[in-house]
């Protein structure tokens, strides 16, 4: 029982100290995977129906440790991702039922619009945004970065579809 | 009948009393985080220290990891013989560079007011060595904090004498510091013209400007009066205006200049000079004046 939020828990630990040290190296025009976000996203999509209460505890954990890895007050991140995971929910279920629950026609589309939004909420809060910093803001390094992340989600979206499903439910 | 319906309204008072569980357990799961949260950022800045300092270790481990891979990984693809060359060429421009620098502001200026600057600026900081050990949003984290005489504000610089930025935030072990390359962060420099290629005259009228982080380790350069002829190569180094950093530290050199006559300042994208991914060890300086 207790064996699985661990788990999740030393993931989410690993992942933030990876993104942080070793895929600063790995950067692309400047963008690096947020693999904590990709991770939380992954978790909240194949969280069941009737089990969205679980959005909760997983931006608790994946929210802490952004927030103690950057200069942002600590419960930002939280809050900002149990936003997108009630919204991703939503948006799950309303969503045309298909033979499959967790299909990845749903999952691409939703990575790259939940993850736009998270990086311009992210913006929002941890950069006082002038005018004339808006535009450089979606910069070459903004997309690299959107294009990046999102190799990594359909990684571990696979990886996650074959292996860890069961693990981690 | 009567039966059907008192099981119906069973049903719908059921699904009533399930909805208000779940919305029960949302308010509770929201009131119990907010308190968390409020109570985390009381201890704010221990739990951050306490965190780095378990962290560290294994952060490290995964920086040089990540270090030593992309090198190899690097060398496969341009040869490990040009990797180790360029980065032995890099060193020798920058230094080079910021002779230059302080050769053109020697020129401009008194010679000997120069001078007396020069020693006090060059050779009269205080210097604690840091070591870096991740970086997050333009933010980078060096292993040394409050506990080694760093406090907030001071110009964080590499052995060439590149600016990195200044810190943010200090903690007992461990400190922040904002890259010039944050979207926060705004800093005045001189654009140091090279007309030498161009005319053969090597001092030429300094330009005050401003470089703003733009993210994803780039900055542009802005308020350029529109009079003003910059070039792709010109160099940028801090100015002594803001009083923030000490003047003549590299910033960066111009790669594209953006004019548009309408408008009555240009910009211009930046290379900036400072390379994260190839620096183990940085410097905070301790001494400088700050106007902060």
């Amino acid at each position: 029982m207790w064996q699985k939020p661990l788990f999740i828990i030393i993931l989410f630990y690993l992942f933030i100290l990876l993104q942080n040290s070793f895929f600063v190296h790995y950067s692309l025009f400047g963008a690096t995977p947020n693999l904590v976000f990709i991770l939380f996203f992954l978790l909240a999509f194949f969280v069941k129906k009737d089990r969205n209460y679980q959005i909760i505890y997983l931006s608790a954990i994946a929210g802490i440790l952004l927030d103690i890895s950057s200069y942002a007050y600590l419960g930002v991140s939280i809050v900002v991702l149990m936003a997108i995971g009630f919204m991703l929910k939503k948006t799950q279920s309303s969503l045309k039922n298909m033979a499959d629950s967790y299909p990845f026609a749903h999952f691409l589309p939703l990575f790259i619009v939940f993850f736009i939004v998270y990086r311009v909420l992210a913006m929002a809060y941890l950069q006082f945004i002038d005018p004339s910093h808006i535009l450089m803001s979606f910069n070459l390094s903004f997309i690299a970065g959107i294009a990046y992340n999102t190799v990594f989600a359909v990684i571990g979206f696979w990886i996650f579809k074959k292996l860890g499903k069961k693990a981690l439910r | 009948m009567k039966r059907i319906i008192q099981n119906m309204n069973g049903v719908k008072n059921f699904s009533i009393r399930h909805k208000n569980k779940n919305w029960l357990r949302i308010l509770i799961g929201g009131a119990i985080l907010l308190f968390f949260i409020f109570i985390f950022n009381i201890f704010s800045s221990p739990i951050k220290n306490y965190f780095y300092t378990a962290s560290a270790p294994i952060q490290k481990t995964f920086w040089n990891a990540g270090e030593s891979s992309s090198f190899i990984i690097g060398s496969l693809f341009n040869g490990v013989t040009l990797s180790k060359e360029n980065i032995g060429l890099k060193d020798e421009n920058q230094k080079l560079l910021s002779q230059i620098a302080a050769l053109q502001s020697i020129e401009q200026g008194n010679q000997a007011q120069s001078d007396v600057s020069a020693t006090c600026q060059n050779s009269g900081f205080k210097l604690v060595m840091a070591g870096v050990s991740g970086l997050n949003n333009d933010i980078l984290s060096i292993n040394k904090g409050s506990a080694d005489g760093i406090a907030v504000g001071m110009p964080v610089i590499s052995q060439q004498g590149v600016l990195f930025g200044k810190t943010l935030k200090v903690y007992k072990n461990f400190s922040d510091v904002m890259l010039i390359s944050n979207k926060n962060s705004v800093i005045n420099v001189k654009v140091q013209q090279n007309l030498t290629a161009q005319t053969g005259d090597a001092v030429a009228p300094e330009i005050d400007g401003v470089v703003k982080g733009s993210g994803g380790l780039n900055a542009y350069l802005d308020l350029i009066p529109i009079s003003s002829e910059i070039n792709p190569q010109d160099v940028l180094v801090t100015s002594a205006i803001e009083k923030s950093f000490p003047k003549d530290l590299l910033v960066g050199e111009i790669i594209q200049k953006q004019k548009d006559d309408q408008k009555p300042f240009q910009q211009a994208q930046l290379n900036l000079f400072f390379d994260v991914k190839t620096t183990d060890n940085l410097f905070v300086i301790k001494n400088y004046k700050q106007a902060n």
